[in-house]
């Protein structure tokens, strides 16, 4: 049955726009959506030859002025954002006369936006909490860190429903902000099996000679080198683990510990074991994945953790720490190798066992890619998300706001 | 006629002088049959009052405690703006006929409501951030520029003090000078002045 639902995604990425995990997860669920006949419409920043408005598979995607101006800080230039993306938003909003039925906010980076929208609208608002201020730095220690914490608090007392990737999540976030049980719902992130499966069925063998030698095992980290995504404890790792095999460590990915990184590599002396590629292009980042003997999630958060998703739909096995999302993704000596999250030995012995043992990788290939195609599909995950407007309209209705 | 005024400063919390503008100005506007709101902040006196005045009042709180400057301060407090003023909407059967918003504190929400609902508002320049930081450029001054600007873009109608202010206007933001009405608060008729302003904004600014 085709749905005559109407919602507004508020995210400040979307593609060609991409800085972490909440671009790509719109953009499916929006595709998956507007497939089962929801009406969506992005309002995104915009982003270098990328049109302010365009329909891309049903999905209307509207890209607006993301104050290019010189801002004090990174958090005052989210505030001063949301500022015009709130009128843009309110400016379409209108021009459709009431055809939102929900505003769908993704992260605090467009919390005010989303609050404001909700009230001069009075509509319902939702949010997915994607990560919280507090896991990302292991605690508040700033006034700008609090800040920032206190807006996602606010977010999600306004919010209807507060939806996360992960049980993890949920448990995090309950915690976070105090909030009641059945505020709380969890849908789980999801990924794209096809875009694998095509670059799968290309010659990878030239492609791969750029990152390591034939006799080289590749390990591939993909994250921005932050704290939180634990790069440090895989470089740490890497002398260790090149006492038994030898293989090529290539990370993906920028971030403020990039230079910290390489001075620590330099210093080992192993620099020609290890290549930092900074930010990759995604059709390039897919051939690497479905090179990678192995993938390694080391991080010490992780709301949900998509690099391990598409690990798995590129069919490289995976090792992650044992923490937040990683751990419902990954069924340990089943799916992929679970360790003990911010421990080398520990992280070590994973890669080593996967790389020295064929048959074994092979294994946990396959049941992974069976896995994913049961739990994580785009289209089931927009069905469930449909489901929870519904419910939250069927509540709405009876509200003094309907 | 139906009016919100909003100010970021409004008597018992008194920061500058547009507190006790704001408080002539509204008890003047209940002398002259207009129903008058007023939106401000107040760090916990919050919700509703009707003031001897007649003047009903919405007091906000920012829900965000922790701030790093006041651009931040700002840019969460005017979410409350909108939430205070959009009830204020549609408990009155969805007609504001305008909004007056005083200096650049509550300009973003005079915006989205704009916008959102065609409410229009009028700009009320007391002062501007080129003044207050002697021309400085830095980001943050050049942020509160832009608020200022699309204040003044956004707006049916400016009003400022002086001929000096206006023609400072004029030449920091190039606003068109029709659309800059002098409200000085000496003379007798400021009061007709105001409303002639206000229903000129009602109008879209094109009548006179």
């Amino acid at each position: 049955m085709k749905s005559s639902l109407s919602v507004m995604f508020l995210t400040w990425e979307f593609p060609p726009r991409v800085i972490g995990g909440i671009s790509p997860h719109v953009f499916y669920l929006s595709k998956s959506l507007a497939k089962s006949g929801v009406k969506v419409h992005v309002v995104t920043c915009d982003f270098p030859g990328a049109p302010s408005h365009e329909t891309l598979d049903g999905v209307e995607v509207y890209r607006v002025d993301s104050y290019k101006s010189p801002s004090p800080d990174f958090a005052t230039w989210v505030y001063l954002m949301n500022l015009n993306m709130q009128k843009e938003a309110a400016i379409i909003a209108a021009r459709l006369r009431d055809k939102i039925d929900v505003f769908h906010a993704h992260d605090w980076l467009v919390a005010t936006a989303g609050i404001g929208l909700k009230h001069v609208f009075r509509k319902p608002l939702l949010v997915t909490m994607h990560s919280t201020e507090i896991g990302r730095r292991d605690g508040i220690h700033t006034s700008a860190e609090r800040m920032i914490a206190e807006t996602e608090a606010w977010l999600t007392y306004e919010a209807w429903k507060v939806i996360c990737c992960s049980q993890y999540m949920v448990s995090h976030v309950k915690w976070a902000f105090g909030l009641p049980s059945d505020k709380l719902v969890m849908v789980p992130n999801g990924v794209n099996l096809q875009v694998y499966e095509n670059v799968r069925k290309q010659d990878l063998k030239s492609f791969r000679t750029a990152f390591a030698l034939p006799e080289e095992k590749l390990v591939l980290f993909v994250g921005r080198l932050v704290y939180e995504k634990g790069a440090h404890v895989l470089v740490n790792a890497i002398p260790k683990i090149l006492e038994k095999v030898n293989a090529k460590f290539v990370f993906v990915g920028s971030g403020y510990m990039k230079d910290q990184l390489s001075t620590v590599v330099r210093s080992i002396g192993l620099e020609n074991k290890v290549l930092f590629t900074g930010f990759m292009d995604e059709e390039s980042l897919m051939k690497l994945q479905c090179c990678a003997d192995v993938s390694v999630v080391p991080s010490l958060f992780e709301p949900f953790g998509i690099v391990a998703l598409e690990a798995m739909a590129a069919r490289s096995p995976v090792v992650v720490s044992d923490t937040g999302g990683l751990s419902e993704i990954v069924e340990h000596d089943f799916t992929g190798v679970k360790v003990y999250s911010n421990d080398l030995g520990s992280l070590a012995w994973g890669v080593t066992k996967v790389l020295l043992d064929e048959k074994y990788r092979n294994g946990l290939r396959e049941n992974a890619y069976k896995r994913i195609r049961e739990k994580y599909d785009w289209d089931k995950i927009a069905q469930h998300t449909e489901r929870i407007y519904e419910s939250v309209l069927g509540e709405y209705s009876k509200s003094f706001w309907a | 006629m139906r009016v919100i005024i909003f100010t970021w400063e409004y008597p018992p919390r008194i920061v500058g002088q547009l507190a006790e503008y704001t408080s002539n100005l509204s008890t003047q506007l209940v002398k002259n049959n207009i129903e008058t709101y007023l939106v401000t902040y107040h760090p916990y006196m919050t919700g509703m009052t009707q003031e001897p005045n007649g003047v009903k009042i919405a007091r906000v709180a920012n829900p965000v405690r922790t701030h790093i400057g006041v651009l931040t301060w700002v840019l969460t407090l005017n979410q409350e703006v909108e939430r205070a003023a959009a009830n204020i909407y549609y408990q009155a059967g969805r007609q504001i006929d305008v909004i007056d918003v005083y200096d650049w504190h509550f300009v973003p929400a005079a915006v989205t409501l704009k916008n959102a609902l065609g409410v229009p508002f009028v700009y009320s320049v007391d002062s501007l951030e080129d003044h207050r930081s002697h021309g400085a450029n830095a980001p943050f001054n050049m942020a509160i520029k832009s608020i200022e600007w699309l204040g003044f873009y956004e707006a049916g109608k400016v009003t400022a003090k002086s001929e000096w202010m206006r023609s400072e206007i004029i030449r920091i933001y190039q606003t068109p000078k029709d659309k800059i009405q002098i409200i000085t608060s000496s003379t007798s008729n400021s009061i007709s002045d105001v409303l002639n302003v206000y229903r000129q904004a009602v109008g879209g600014g094109a009548k006179s």
